[in-house]
């Protein structure tokens, strides 16, 4: 995910942030084959109208660099697999899967008679097509995610064998989201450059895209011939249609829930939490999300915070429970440390190295470096009320460690550059959507040299840890390893600031049924239906 | 007449290209860099390589330039480096929102300040002249994101029902009166910024023509006061409406960038808004053009019709 | 007797000189420090104690609005300077020299005018980064046609009189003659221009402080602290846009009122009818 995907997620988290509660229900069960609404009989047809908090720019998910784009495509698109809303992965249009005893094998066995909503037939050949397309496009956006690949070979019509270069623990994650979505190629070509815009009949989804108007809503028509079933033996999905629309704004959201315009969201505003909670026409549903946020400091070599110290003396010195409290999450979300969030089975919920802001200790460690006061500059988007709050939130806290803190403003672009060019002076504010696997919330950040590692950090121990947790096959090992890793990046010595965690919100109008919440964050249309 | 127009098209020749050259070298300008944004996670050195190239942003400014302008010339100002929708459409799909809030805007303007601003020139120097005069330097002085925050809170808080909707837009093919119901608060505060100077502008005028020579004269050779009115007057009347939708069209323009961002209006003015952050070139170079170039023809326009209009103006000396 | 013809003045002078001694004596005068976050009192309406309330940082409004007027103004008359300095030149150079110059400099300023005023501003702050000091310079770019528009068309109709007919031939150099007869004689028109100018100039910086390309936070800015308001209008807190808003509005209304006054009294050419 890019810069710009994280700090757009940012502004959506804005709104979007929920408490983690820890027993929050998960009702209607979630996806397809393994979907349970808990009703016995489920009404058939009507329209449900989504709003989601910014608008799209790619439907394509090879072009897709968007948190955003994600919410329609899992409406058209199936990916070669899903995930619960508890994490784990099950089949989708993979039935099966075989990964060999070195783990760098992994043979599909694919669901057959599927057909894209354009007609032309989901086979092996097909997903050949997409998987390289996606790994050995010039421009793609998902080379990244697929670089373990090495080859990709058709076994039969219904078979396909995906060989990775080193065993990648994660592997099978990437293919739960657009890595592994399966896209018509006669769409694709028809498509064109416009694909990205219209990419009508391009799935096999449960619902197929008939309308795009942008800035305005997407109209979605019921596929008649899915294939998946609830698991009271329905066929899905319920619904005739459903609307997505974007409306920035988090009042006019709201107002259009309220006033029966939309029946679900999923980015609720903190300071409205508490009233839709109260109001008995809504369920509001709240689970712990996958995404963190977090500052960037630059530990490149000349620059400031080359001195670990300095990053560490500002962690510490923050008011954590403040900053979910009072800046832009207001209240929503939790308290976090590093970047495996509560929704990751990796968690630990004993890792609290900063729960107390701890203004002596910060100053210390900036006395210990014997160069005087610490000044540096914070980078802020500019624009963008709710981020100008957080840091000048952030800045009160560190004054009082007499650590002082100037906001710079700058133009998001400019930023992006500053940091990838480790150019950056002080601390930039960075928002991660998560990743199912915690992989994704740690490797690219924090290893040395990775693109996304934009504080420039470099230990040489976490880049052992966290290469032995790639290629370890065992979940337990897995997680000690990158616990051991997050014990240094977070505390030893500090790789980025991490503050809080993000939430997974979902309101819905009360005749709305079986629309489950997700880590994601993302809405899943299939299981969902009408009561009559 | 025609040389009069002709020589004006001439001079907007090196005018048009210096405004090409400024906004290319503009949005040039900034630090920052597109492609990043453009590369997302696939921040490599070779993927960034590789999508600039494409993009053509590796050549010499010049060779942009000259590229950029022979296809603007074309009709075809390239693609959104975001969306990869074509600059043209993007702006064509959001122009119809643009151009009825404008519309909408103009409409309350101009029927406000004739109505204000005869009455006001009419009963020069009365109790009401005095007031409007105040209030429309008020009027002027008023910041229209303030008004629009104004507004948005009264029709949430103050007044009951919802009457009008905070922001948002709605097709009007979709939903015609809600369409109209979200028109209103923006096109009220887009027409107040320029219903002040438009009111001064009628008053202004009509006490000039009132005073001229060509009405006394009509009114010495006996022509009934009514027809005075009517075959003098009503000529007159019409170049304050001209001015004032001149002035209006460089209103709606600039207020579509303020306007459009608080009532999140989706038209021209916030497409390039929201382009601004992201450096997106193409689109902040093509509503900028575009918006440039609208405003030095509808200059031209009013400067024509005032011609045509005005007796006292003569084609010759138009030229300041 | 002055006061009495011409009240608008009076009154437009008297809010300046009161704006002025806020933005100069904020630091004395304002109740409480502008930047003190203190989150335990975020969001408070207006009381006895924070006279318009307090913002999402807890912050008193009333000392937000009165430091803010620093900017507003300094940003108005540094602007209105740039404009002054950069386009009375060039209007004099074009109106005197004439010929070549005075084609290509009216050309570029035709080219600056085909621009809608804000929305170059806005351009120009973008490109140079969003700092207060470039929309600094924006914002007197954008006032340059204004200035030399107006100064060339005065010089090319005092050029032609005996006086400065007089000094040529006598010898007295094209600078001596711009500077010591023509200047004097347009100065008036240009006054008037500038109060006005002054006025665009406190609008436009609010205007871009609101779309966030103003001064660094935590520094109060009107226009930015509106900004901050509109994350909260589902809320109604109004009073975190009031004070900032009416502050913006009395600001440019009195330099509106006054330019307009002394468009009255100083110019009776531009003087409106009635």
């Amino acid at each position: 995910m890019t810069l710009r995907v994280r700090a757009l997620a940012f502004l959506a988290l804005i709104a979007v942030l929920a408490t983690a509660c820890a027993g929050s229900p998960t009702p209607g069960g979630g996806t397809g084959a393994s979907a349970a609404p808990a009703a016995a009989k489920v009404a058939y047809g009507g329209t449900v109208t989504f709003a989601m908090n910014s608008d799209i720019t790619d439907m394509d998910p090879m072009q897709s660099g968007l948190f955003v784009d994600r919410h329609l495509m899992y409406a058209m698109y199936d990916s070669l697999v899903r995930v619960t809303p508890k994490g784990d992965i099950i089949p989708w249009l993979a039935e099966k899967w075989t990964v060999s005893p070195d783990g760098k094998s992994y043979t599909f066995n694919l669901k057959t008679g599927v057909k894209y909503h354009d007609g032309s037939a989901f086979d092996a050949e097909s997903v050949k097509w997409n998987l390289d397309r996606y790994r050995l496009t010039k421009d793609s956006r998902r080379t990244g995610e697929l670089a373990p690949v090495d080859t990709v070979t058709v076994v039969d019509p219904a078979t396909v064998k995906v060989d990775l270069k080193t065993p990648f623990a994660p592997f099978l994650s990437q293919l739960i989201d657009r890595s592994g979505m399966m896209v018509s190629r006669k769409a694709v070509e028809a498509g064109g450059a416009d694909f990205t815009r219209k990419a009508f009949k391009a799935g096999t989804g449960p619902f197929i895209l008939t309308e795009a108007v942008k800035d305005d809503h997407y109209t979605f028509e019921k596929n008649p011939d899915w294939w998946g079933k609830a698991a009271n033996g329905d066929k899905l999905p319920y619904l005739d249609k459903v609307i997505i629309k974007p409306i920035t704004d988090g009042s006019v959201r709201l107002t259009n829930v309220l006033t029966g315009q939309v029946q679900a969201t999923n980015a609720i505003t903190g300071k409205d939490v508490p009233s839709v909670k109260a109001n008995p026409d809504f369920v509001y549903q709240e689970i712990a999300g996958l995404g963190y946020n977090s500052m960037y400091p630059n530990r490149s070599k000349g620059f400031l915070f080359e001195e670990g110290r300095y990053v560490k003396a500002v962690s510490i010195a923050l008011d954590r429970d403040e900053i979910l409290a009072k800046g832009p999450a207001q209240g929503v979300g939790t308290v976090g440390y590093g970047p495996i969030a509560p929704s990751h089975s990796a968690f630990d919920p004993n890792f609290k190295p900063f729960a107390k802001p701890d203004i002596a200790g910060a100053k210390k460690l900036v006395a210990d470096v014997g160069k005087g006061p610490l000044k540096f500059e914070m980078l802020v988007s500019s624009g963008d009320a709710g981020t100008l709050q957080l840091a000048q939130l952030i800045q009160s806290q560190l004054a009082k460690a007499d650590i002082t803190m100037d906001i710079k403003t700058l133009l998001f672009n400019e930023i992006v550059k500053l940091q990838n060019d480790h150019k950056h002076t002080g601390l930039t504010l960075i928002n991660w959507s998560g990743r199912t696997d915690p992989d994704g919330n740690v490797y690219d950040f924090v290893y040395t040299g990775r693109p996304n590692n934009n504080s420039a950090y470099s230990n040489k121990e976490v880049d052992k840890l966290l290469d032995d947790s790639r290629t370890a096959t065992d979940n337990a090992k897995r997680k000690d390893l990158l616990l051991k890793a997050q014990q240094i990046f977070v505390v030893d010595d500090p790789a980025l600031i991490w503050y809080s965690y993000q939430a997974a919100q979902l309101l819905t109008a009360k005749n709305v049924q079986g629309f489950a919440v997700f880590p994601d964050q993302l809405p899943r249309f299939e299981t969902v239906s009408l009561k009559k | 007449m025609t040389q009069y127009i002709l020589r004006r098209l001439l001079l907007m020749i090196p005018v048009a290209f210096l405004v090409t050259v400024g906004i290319f070298v503009l949005v040039r300008l900034a630090p920052g860099d597109p492609v990043l944004t453009y590369a997302g996670e696939n921040n490599d050195p070779v993927t960034i390589a590789y999508i600039r190239a494409q993009l053509g942003l590796d050549q010499p400014l010049p060779i942009q330039y000259a590229a950029w302008l022979s296809k603007a010339l074309q009709g075809d100002l390239g693609r959104s480096l975001q969306t990869k929708q074509r600059v043209v459409e993007a702006i064509g799909e959001r122009l119809p929102a643009t151009l009825e809030l404008g519309a909408a805007a103009i409409l309350i303007s101009v029927v406000v300040a004739l109505v204000v601003g005869t009455l006001s020139a009419l009963k020069r120097n009365s109790v009401l002249d005095l007031v409007t005069t105040s209030v429309t330097l008020a009027g002027v002085s008023f910041p229209n994101f303030f008004l629009g925050l104004i507004l948005i809170l009264v029709f949430a808080f103050v007044v009951p029902g919802h009457l009008f909707p905070p922001g948002g837009y709605v097709a009007f093919v979709a939903d015609p009166g809600d369409n109209l119901r979200r028109l209103v608060l923006p096109a009220i505060t887009l027409a107040t910024a320029s219903l002040a100077v438009n009111m001064r502008q009628v008053r202004s005028s009509l006490i000039d023509v009132f005073g001229l020579d060509y009405m006394r004269t009509a009114r010495a050779k006996g022509l009934h006061e009514g027809a005075v009115i009517a075959r003098h007057a009503l000529k007159n009347a019409l170049i304050p409406v001209v001015t004032i939708i001149g002035i209006q069209i460089g209103a709606i323009i600039e207020g579509a960038f303020i306007t459009e961002t608080i009532f999140f209006w989706p038209g021209v003015g916030r497409l390039a808004v929201q382009a601004i952050p992201s450096q997106d070139y193409p689109i902040v170079q093509g509503v900028v053009l575009i918006s440039a170039l609208s405003f030095m023809f509808s200059t031209l326009l009013v400067d024509v019709l005032y011609a045509v209009l005005d007796p006292r103006i003569s084609f010759g000396a138009a030229e300041a | 007797m002055f006061a009495r013809r011409n009240p608008r003045m009076v009154v437009g002078a008297t809010l300046i000189a009161m704006l002025l001694f806020v933005a100069a004596f904020a630091p004395i005068i304002s109740p409480y420090d502008p930047v003190k976050v203190d989150v335990a009192e975020s969001l408070l309406p207006p009381s006895g104690t924070h006279l318009l309330g307090t913002d999402d940082l807890g912050r008193d409004v009333l000392s937000r609005v009165m430091w803010g007027a620093r900017v507003s103004l300094s940003v108005g008359l540094i602007s209105v300077l740039i404009g002054f300095l950069v386009g009375v030149s060039i209007g004099m150079a074009a109106g005197y020299l004439g010929g070549t110059f005075d084609l290509l400099a009216m050309r570029v300023i035709d080219a600056l005018l085909a621009f809608p005023a804000l929305v170059l501003a806005i351009a120009i702050t973008a490109a140079l980064g969003p700092q207060i000091q470039n929309a600094m310079i924006a914002i007197g770019i954008v006032a340059i046609p204004g200035y030399a528009r107006l100064t060339r068309g005065q010089v090319l109709s005092v050029r032609a009189r005996e006086f400065v007919v007089a000094a040529r031939t006598v010898g007295v150099p094209p600078i001596g003659i711009v500077l010591r007869h023509i200047f004097p004689n347009i100065t008036n028109p240009l006054v008037v221009q500038a109060t006005l100018a002054t006025a665009f100039a406190i609008l436009a910086e609010a205007a871009l402080s609101f779309l966030g390309l103003g001064p660094q936070p935590p520094y109060p800015s009107w226009g930015q602290d509106i900004n901050y308001s509109q994350r909260y209008l589902a809320n109604f807190y109004w009073w975190m846009s009031f004070g900032p808003g009416v502050a913006i509005f009395v600001a440019v209304f009195a330099f509106n009122f006054l330019g307009d006054a002394l468009r009255d009294a100083l110019d009776p050419r531009l003087r409106r009818s009635g």
